[in-house]
């Protein structure tokens, strides 16, 4: 039974990779690293950033609204600090970038060169955030001129992670096809309003990303919509807590899955996520992964 | 950066009421007993619970043994699933999260404890009275809240009372009892734990009298991940309540 994945000449080991955000820069989970195919960094931005005000998550019945707002340390500090620590991963690198406007995608996307990153994830879709992140995301034009600008400027892996937030993700995938991306992730947390018993936002960001299995049904018509508007590959994410939810957007034209809001529950439960999709399969008598991506039948 | 800890399964050996909305658990847990240490907390998963995703912080209130004693309050569908818990039920636990309190040794102590707050002071305690003066200062608002006086007192620990409906020991609030004390000690040491109201009625008075206070704030993963429990910095910014915390350094803190 083989789970490898192939994206533009990137191999992954397996299908299941980590979310952003929700794995820290990977190496926290250092010795189980190996069990994903990889991790997606936590957004980095140009400049340091220290985060929207607490608090900054809370919890409805099957999913949780976050207001982190891309708090992280910046390119430097990554390039400086972080990224050596990085270099004995055992699985893919993707770092996720979150620039406020293409001149700052472009240059992180010319600093990120280091051979341990395999590609970059842009993130076109952060709800959290004043400038950048969904702003751009909404517009399928500017993920068209963002990709393309990014893709002059590297050779790494090129994935571009779409926002569901009043625009229809297939029309920015494919702007984002067009533009030069390898594959793109669908979808990101939904935006989402949690009042507190005063009837006042309860998060210090006043609106959050929505995650969770509450997403899961929705983000699976996505990938299902995605899949059937474009050609390059669909990285399935939204709601992924066991193997048969991986499975699921497998069967809905999924080529690989990010695994976010279940590692918050269990720090590093991707790796339980992936370890359970494995055993699935092999009840299933399922020997590779194309028997199941797109069962579901939608689109092509 | 942190160092992700995996979750346990472990035994609930006991379990009781110590006021009508505040519950005490003990769990065998003989590695996490010698593991955890004052101020720290475990991340309990609501297992019956699947919509609920997170895990609840619950502070360690004391180690004996082999036994870890979690104490908290009920104020949601999380933790009143937890409070319906029976002996021999399992707990899934994360943890010990968190960074220890820092111990002071041959110094004058006093720790404020407001309602459940008293809990994380238990076990703190018992590490301090070795080495220190310990006076505990601990309110509520109504005799009924009152919790854990009797094993404080068991420490041999001077303790005042107060209430604010005076039921019980004086009339008033724990600071009040903080300004009374605190005027006759040359260079004391405060670790408090109860409501932020509490917390900086306790730094008006203390002037530059040193403070650890345990903060709480809505938690992600408890492992440095999400950055979701962030505690506002002074200077600007953000500490991680699960990696920097959840006792800090209260002058370097917005309350």
């Amino acid at each position: 039974m083989s789970f490898e994945v192939n994206i533009a000449g990137v191999k992954f080991s397996n299908p299941i990779i980590a979310a952003a955000g929700t794995f820290g820069f990977g190496i926290e989970f250092r010795r189980f690293a190996h069990c994903l195919g990889g991790v997606v960094t936590k957004a980095l931005t140009l400049k340091p950033r220290s985060g929207n005000p607490v608090p900054r998550i809370a919890e409805f019945n099957s999913g949780l609204v976050n207001s982190v707002g891309l708090e992280n340390p910046g390119l430097e500090v990554f390039t400086r600090n972080i990224l050596p620590r990085m270099k004995g991963l055992k699985c893919r690198v993707l770092v996720n970038v979150a620039g406020e406007d293409v001149s700052e995608f472009v240059r992180m996307a010319e600093q990120l060169t280091d051979e341990r990153i395999d590609g970059l994830e842009l993130n076109l879709s952060c709800p959290n955030v004043k400038q950048g992140g969904v702003l751009l995301g909404q517009s399928p034009q500017m993920v068209e001129e963002l990709t393309g600008a990014v893709r002059k400027r590297t050779r790494k892996l090129l994935v571009v992670k779409l926002t569901a937030n009043f625009v229809d993700p297939a029309e920015s995938a494919k702007a984002a096809e067009a533009g030069g991306a390898d594959a793109v992730t669908v979808i990101n947390t939904l935006f989402g309003l949690v009042l507190n018993d005063d009837g006042k936002p309860l998060l210090g960001g006043r609106t959050g990303g929505v995650s969770g299995p509450a997403i899961k049904p929705f983000a699976l018509f996505c990938v299902d919509r995605v899949r059937a508007a474009v050609r390059v590959p669909v990285i399935g994410c939204g709601g992924i807590m066991n193997g048969k939810d991986a499975f699921d957007f497998f069967c809905a034209g999924a080529s690989m899955v990010q695994v976010g809001t279940a590692n918050l529950v269990e720090p590093g439960g991707a790796v339980r996520v992936a370890k359970e999709f494995k055993t699935l399969c092999q009840k299933k008598g399922i020997k590779g992964l194309e028997e199941i991506i797109g069962r579901a039948g939608g689109g092509k | 950066m942190a160092v992700v800890a995996d979750s346990l399964i472990v035994r609930v050996a006991k379990t009781g009421w110590l006021s009508r909305e505040i519950v005490s658990v003990w769990l065998e847990a003989p590695e996490l007993a010698k593991r955890t240490k004052p101020g720290q907390f475990f991340g309990v998963k609501v297992r019956e619970r699947e919509d609920l995703l997170l895990r609840r912080p619950i502070s360690v209130a004391d180690v004996q043994g082999d036994l870890l004693r979690l104490v908290f309050r009920v104020v949601g569908k999380g933790t009143r699933a937890l409070s319906r818990s029976r002996c021999n039920e399992e707990w899934d636990v994360l943890g010990p999260l968190g960074r220890p309190a820092p111990l002071v040794k041959n110094k004058d102590v006093i720790v404020c404890a407001g309602g459940v707050g008293a809990a994380p002071l238990l076990f703190l305690t018992r590490k301090l009275i070795a080495k220190n003066r310990v006076w505990i200062l601990i309110g509520a608002r109504t005799k009924q809240e009152l919790i854990l006086i009797p094993e404080f007192r068991q420490l041999g620990a001077r303790v005042l009372v107060t209430t604010e409906d005076g039921c019980a020991g004086k009339k008033g609030l724990v600071t009040e009892l903080l300004t009374g004390v605190v005027k006759d000690l040359a260079k004391p040491v405060i670790y408090a734990c109860g409501p932020k109201m509490m917390l900086k009625g306790i730094i008006e008075i203390a002037g530059r009298v040193q403070v650890w206070g345990f903060i709480e704030e809505r938690l992600g993963c408890g492992a440095g991940i999400c950055y979701c429990c962030g505690i506002e910095k002074r200077e600007g910014g953000y500490l991680r309540l699960c990696q920097e915390g959840p006792v800090v350094d209260l002058s370097r803190v917005v309350l």
